[in-house]
């Protein structure tokens, strides 16, 4: 037992020694600070060191220049690279075109920036002689052209690699609004946005992130909108990952949340650019990670969770309708099956007698407790669900059937489960992917109010809400109460919770967010007709 | 290191004062000896309460940011200021437990006969502990939401009940003697109303200091609900109002509109729930807050769960039974709570005043 | 630092939920005998108390299975008698031949028998308002006969007799010939010191088997004890006082002797006034009616102004006749179902503490005056009588 303590005693000293704790500094040696030689040879076995011999990583050597006397080589990684530029843009003008340069005559003090000028028709050039960031670069899909005897190396982006174009957005398809949706392409998504907002006062901010995988994400935000500690608060929370790998967004989120034992999101995040640019709009700060179309935003408030673009499209009437609806169907999602077990168990004299009766005769001779029938009937719906997310579309929808019918006809007719109970969890599920980001704190809630409810009834289930609601008064995202406008309550920001008013009536950012150029518009833009004229 | 760094707007104080006075009105009632008359003298009472908490906010403007516990110190000097601290404690303390056994009583008389009261109180507990622990802000934030669902339901049930009332149930107007009606007053000045007493403790964070008088404003906008509450339920249930232990809650047995919205009862409990939520927890939070004051401790969290194991222990020895306890907020609280509510801060004022503390700064 | 707070706090509620088997009051629906109606009787040898409930079984009225009829199924309740001193002794006594415990907040009514009524039945009240299971909702009848039968009754359109009893009560306000007395009602007038508590009446008509529930008429009481009745015109008599006439026809003569007209009431309202001038008392009643001519059995053309103001005229006089038929019986009765008393209260609480301990001598001569507005709306879709116009 002591020696066990000791022992992660010993480890937890280790680690902080060093500085690096996924430890391969003892492996290879430090190479990012390295600078390139003027021997070509030299530098072409270095570079050969680190990247290892992949078969993915080309090394083109070739000469150039006046008879070709100058040597010079490009790294490149296969497949990362467009091919038709490094043909065309890259070796064609240095290999054929080089030999016309007269070199001879006139001594250029800085020949690779002759090069640089009069040679390579590419976009994106620069020089650079350290090592490591010579190898982030090929590795993030530019080319490195070495010439013999110079120190530097010319980065040359050829950035050319298979992508997903920009495609219809699956998890959030809406009636009416733009229907495309980020890709996996870090750039294509920056440029979705910068498109939607033209403004110089957008701001992309890049960094990298993730010790191995390199990962280049953006911070985008309205520089004139946005809370300038807000993107402080973010670039300390940045900098403070230190992590091998960050693979998608979520990686990101749950390293930076304000609140990462709550069950409620404190980020949010979204994969279609209108959404994205409305909340930057807003004076909220995104964050863009290359390989995934899902965009962080923050700070994030609990109402966002019902909100969706499609509200701000439509006219306001039919959408302040389903925006009650939301609620409602969450309000149900989490207390439907907790409330039927408190209703049947304690508090009979609240239901009709007629539907007492009823529900009576429906329990006649089954063997379960309402809770536990409940609680196994919620179980076996995630089940089901979960098996028939994964499954190609046709299985799925056998698993539903079979679903449907062996748990929704046959637990009934054999008197397993009571009729009403299957109703009720089968509504609370529908009622549950009204509002999908909530989807998961939906279940958890929806268990434990279960379990109080069983145990002690109505006054359970609201101790359990009034601990529900504790709870997200006290969180916070990013210096925003979650509960916003809420609580602490703040009347002008209630046109966009229960109801959403009219566009022209909503001229002020939301508080607490948007306050550093709080007018979004005019006043008065509510449509007038035009004056009659008096002749 | 301060101990509560939250601050609170004045209107957050409105809601919370509105809570904390709903928290126990409409459960224990004194004022049914005042038969007809109770919702006058709810609003009467109310009159003598701001009488009371002129004097809170004029101790509050007098000594801007600091708590009831820090005056205490500067008014009476270290030792007798400690002591009076210390019974100032005491008293939260106390109604803290009495609250926590009132709301936990009406739910075993209605609807868990057979259930222990302790299991009662420690859920509920445990709720208030994790609000305090979140310090005040949040306490605030839930008191707006929670009183506004509470205010909308005090006047949906009133509307729903109007069918069931009959205004002649209020008469004779002044059918009582001037006595009965001035001791039903009385006790309507000292039991929902001047518990606000314990807003001496809250005033110091308010962000404007100024906005402490919008205690009398939510005195007074309390008072009308309550009153009105009172009214409906004499309307409703007429002589029973008299007799029925929970007026309340038997008045809203009987909506029955069209055979569909009826069994509304269910709405009482959840707002005597969350109204007493609203009351415990800044009890609750003012008794922690001030033992970490009186002790110079640097976090009043420690305390938090140790003072909620006195609360449920205080609740469950408080009394034997029901009967003693409408007999005690009746009878022997009006007079107990007097040197808290109006003797002490009288005297404070009467002595800051006179000493001229707090000194002016140059 | 906060979080562990929170984990700690759930992981206590569940731990707390989970371990302390806090099943004290729950119970599963199939554990509970829903009583429907309660019956009190009094045996006659002794002072104790019959108690009949009648108790719901929920699976013999399944909605599935009704396609069979009744035949298939045992019928859907069953009644439980029991003798004791004490009420609710004598209840909880009922599970001794009951396998479930009895489920009260179903309660549609409660029927007390004529004889225990006469003995006076504020302490069995008591039980019925004190309970928290108990809902104050419940109509109270007085049986003619033993209340035990009453729930034996055969239910036509619902399928337990206490539901079905409850909706003839509710249903009762088409005629207005029963008062509809829910124990919150009979208890106000319980805790009046002067207001007399009434309800309505149930007996049972027919033979053997088709023997059918009828509620009409008025038990009026006198403090708690029973001691008279109204018939169906005084009935509405003292509901046009009490202001509860939800409904109802007035027969009216307007030709001697040829047949009549019936009115249909559409709303009423009353207003009492009472008034005290040197120390005489007298109360006022106000009556404003409103109705419709639904059928008429003769053949005067009421198209004439005159006939039709005739009409109302008598419709008035009708209205006070009942009124007036109401009020004698209960002066005679010395009972105060008016309320009455609690309206001069009202309106002069000084002098009222002199009227009170002298009320039940003032009360059988008190001066009533009765004032009828009534109105009448629509002759329906005819104008004239269907008869052959006469020449003119």
């Amino acid at each position: 037992m002591f020696r066990s303590i000791s022992k992660k005693i010993q480890f937890l000293k280790l680690l902080h020694q060093n500085p690096n704790p996924s430890g391969n500094s003892h492996d290879f040696p430090d190479f990012s600070q390295t600078q390139l030689t003027n021997n070509l040879n030299k530098n072409l076995s270095l570079l050969q060191d680190i990247l290892g011999h992949s078969n993915d990583v080309n090394i083109r050597e070739f000469c150039f220049g006046n008879q070709g006397k100058i040597k010079a080589l490009l790294i490149f990684i296969d497949g990362l690279v467009d091919a038709r530029i490094i043909n065309e843009s890259i070796l064609r003008p240095l290999m054929y075109n080089s030999r016309f340069i007269d070199s001879g005559g006139k001594v250029t003090t800085d020949p690779l920036r002759e090069i640089e000028r009069s040679m390579l028709s590419v976009g994106n050039i620069k020089r650079i002689n350290r090592v490591g960031d010579i190898v982030h670069n090929i590795l993030s899909g530019s080319t490195a052209l070495l010439i013999d005897s110079f120190c530097e190396a010319v980065i040359i982006s050829t950035r050319g690699w298979e992508t997903r174009g920009v495609q219809e957005s699956k998890t959030d398809s809406i009636v009416r609004g733009p229907r495309e949706g980020f890709s996996e392409n870090l750039r294509a998504n920056t440029a979705l946005l910068r498109r939607k907002i033209k403004s110089p006062d957008l701001i992309i901010e890049s960094r990298t992130l993730g010790k191995k995988t390199q990962t280049d994400i953006c911070i985008a935000y309205l520089k004139t909108v946005v809370n300038p500690r807000l993107i402080k608060e973010i670039k300390r929370r940045l900098e403070q990952i230190k992590t091998d790998a960050i693979l998608e967004s979520g990686y990101i989120e749950q390293f930076i949340e304000d609140n990462p034992l709550s069950p409620f999101p404190s980020i949010d995040n979204n994969e279609k650019p209108d959404i994205i640019a409305a909340k930057i709009l807003e004076g909220r700060a995104a964050i863009l990670v290359d390989g995934t179309p899902f965009v962080l935003t923050m700070p994030m408030v609990l109402i966002e969770n019902f909100q969706s673009a499609g509200d701000y499209y439509s006219r306001p009437y039919y959408t302040s309708v389903v925006r009650i609806i939301r609620y409602i169907a969450f309000l149900v999602g989490i207390l439907a099956p907790a409330a039927y077990v408190a209703l049947t168990t304690y508090h009979q004299e609240l239901l009709p007698t007629p539907l007492l009766i009823t529900m009576a005769a429906s329990r006649e001779g089954t063997p379960f407790p309402a809770m536990i029938e409940a609680l196994a009937m919620g179980v076996v719906f995630e089940i089901l669900r979960e098996a028939g997310v994964r499954l190609p579309r046709p299985v799925g929808q056998a698993i539903s059937i079979v679903g449907a019918l062996v748990i929704g006809e046959s637990a009934v007719s054999a008197g397993l489960i009571t009729a009403p109970m299957v109703i009720v969890v089968a509504f609370t599920a529908i009622c549950s992917f009204v509002v999908p980001a909530l989807y998961d704190v939906q279940v958890i809630i929806r268990v434990i109010l279960v379990i109080l409810a069983g145990f002690l009834g109505e006054f359970g289930i609201f101790i359990g809400l009034l601990g529900l609601l504790v709870h997200l008064c006290a969180l916070q995202s990013f210096g925003t109460p979650y509960l916003s406008p809420l609580a602490p309550l703040n009347p002008s920001g209630l046109k966009d919770v229960f109801v959403r008013a009219p566009l022209w009536l909503m001229s002020n950012r939301s508080r607490g967010m948007g306050e550093w150029d709080p007018l979004r518009q005019a006043f008065r833009l509510m449509p007038q007709q035009p004056e009659k004229d008096n002749e | 290191m301060k101990l509560e760094s939250g601050k609170i707007s004045g209107s957050q104080l409105i809601f919370l004062a509105m809570g904390f006075i709903f928290g126990t009105s409409d459960i224990v009632i004194p004022v049914q000896a005042a038969r007809q008359m109770g919702w006058l003298t709810v609003l009467s009472g109310a009159l003598e309460a701001l009488v009371f908490a002129a004097i809170f906010t004029a101790l509050a403007m007098r000594f801007r940011g600091k708590t009831l516990i820090e005056f205490n110190d500067m008014i009476y000097g270290a030792l007798f200021g400690k002591i009076i601290s210390l019974l100032y404690i005491w008293y939260f303390l106390h109604l803290a437990s009495l609250n926590m056994k009132f709301i936990n009583d009406f739910f075993m008389a209605i609807i868990y006969p057979e259930t222990p009261l302790v299991v009662l109180m420690i859920f509920l507990t445990l709720i208030c502990a994790s609000a305090v622990r979140n310090g005040l802000e949040v306490i605030a934030r839930c008191s707006v939401l929670l009183t506004i669902f509470t205010i909308f339901f005090y006047i949906a049930d009133t509307l729903m009940l109007l069918k069931e009332s009959d205004v002649s149930n209020l008469l004779p107007f002044m059918g009582i003697s001037w006595r009965a009606f001035l001791l039903s007053s009385h006790r309507a000045a000292t039991l929902p109303f001047g518990e606000t007493v314990v807003f001496i403790m809250i005033f110091a964070f308010l962000n404007k200091h100024t906005e402490a008088k919008k205690i009398n404003l939510a005195i007074i906008l309390a008072a009308i609900a309550v009153s009105m509450v009172t009214a409906r339920n004499t309307a409703v249930l007429g002589n029973l109002t008299y007799i029925v232990t929970y007026p309340s809650f038997m008045a809203l047995r009987q909506i029955n509109i069209g055979e569909i919205l009826n069994r509304m009862e269910l709405t009482v409990t959840i707002m005597f729930l969350s109204m007493a939520f609203v009351k415990i927890s800044l009890l609750y939070y003012t008794t922690a807050l001030g033992i970490a004051q009186l002790f110079h401790l640097r976090s009043y969290l420690p305390l938090v769960l140790p003072l909620g194991a006195i609360i449920i222990a205080l609740g469950m020895i408080n009394f034997d039974n029901t009967i003693q306890d409408i007999y005690f907020s009746a009878n022997f609280y009006p007079i107990y709570c007097l040197p808290f509510q109006i003797g002490f801060p009288l005297l404070s004022l009467i002595i800051a005043v006179i000493r001229g503390i707090p000194k002016k700064e140059p | 630092m906060k979080h562990c707070g929170i984990i700690a706090s759930v992981l206590l509620f569940v731990f707390l939920t989970l371990s302390l088997s806090g099943c004290w009051n729950r119970r599963e629906l199939d554990t509970l005998a829903i009583v429907s109606g309660v019956a009190l009787d009094k045996p006659k040898e002794t002072d104790q108390i019959m108690i009949t409930t009648q108790i719901i079984k929920p699976s013999q009225i399944k909605p599935t299975s009704s396609s069979g009829g009744e035949t298939g199924g045992s019928s859907p309740y069953f009644n439980l008698t029991e003798t004791g001193t004490s009420l609710f002794e004598t209840i909880r006594k009922m599970t001794e031949t009951c396998s479930r415990k009895l489920y009260w907040p179903h309660n549609h009514i409660i029927i007390i028998s004529w004889d225990l009524a006469e003995e006076g039945i504020r302490k069995y009240m008591d039980l019925f308002i004190r309970d928290p299971e108990a809902r104050l909702l419940v109509f109270i009848l007085i049986s003619k006969g033993q209340a035990k039968d009453i729930l034996e009754e055969k239910p036509d359109l619902k399928k337990i007799p206490a539901m079905e009893i409850a909706e003839i009560v509710k249903a009762s306000g088409a005629t207005s010939f029963a008062p509809q007395i829910t124990l919150k009602d009979f208890s106000e007038r319980l805790l009046s010191k002067t207001t007399s508590p009434v309800a309505p009446i149930i007996l049972l008509t027919g033979e053997g088997k088709g023997k059918r529930a009828h509620v009409a008429g008025t038990a009026v009481f006198k403090q708690d004890k029973l001691v008279g009745e109204l018939d169906e015109i005084e009935t509405r008599g003292f509901l046009w006082v009490a202001g509860k006439i939800k409904s109802g026809i007035i027969n009216v003569e307007c030709l001697q002797g040829k047949g009549q007209n019936s009115l249909e009431i559409i709303r009423a309202n009353k207003k009492i006034i009472p008034e005290i001038k040197d120390g005489h008392i007298s109360i006022t009643i106000k009556i404003k009616e409103e109705g419709n001519l639904v059928n008429q059995m003769n053949n005067k053309d009421l198209s004439e102004p005159a006939a039709w103001e005739d009409l109302k005229k008598r419709q008035a006089a009708a209205i006070e006749g009942e009124i007036r038929a109401a009020l004698k019986k209960a002066q005679e009765l010395n009972t105060d179902i008016f309320g009455f008393g609690d309206s001069i209260h009202k309106k002069y609480p000084e002098l009222w503490k002199e009227i009170e301990p002298k009320w039940d001598e003032l009360f059988p001569s008190l001066e009533t005056n009765v004032v009828v507005d009534a109105k009448l709306h629509h002759p329906g879709k005819l104008t004239k009588p269907l008869y052959p116009a006469e020449e003119s």
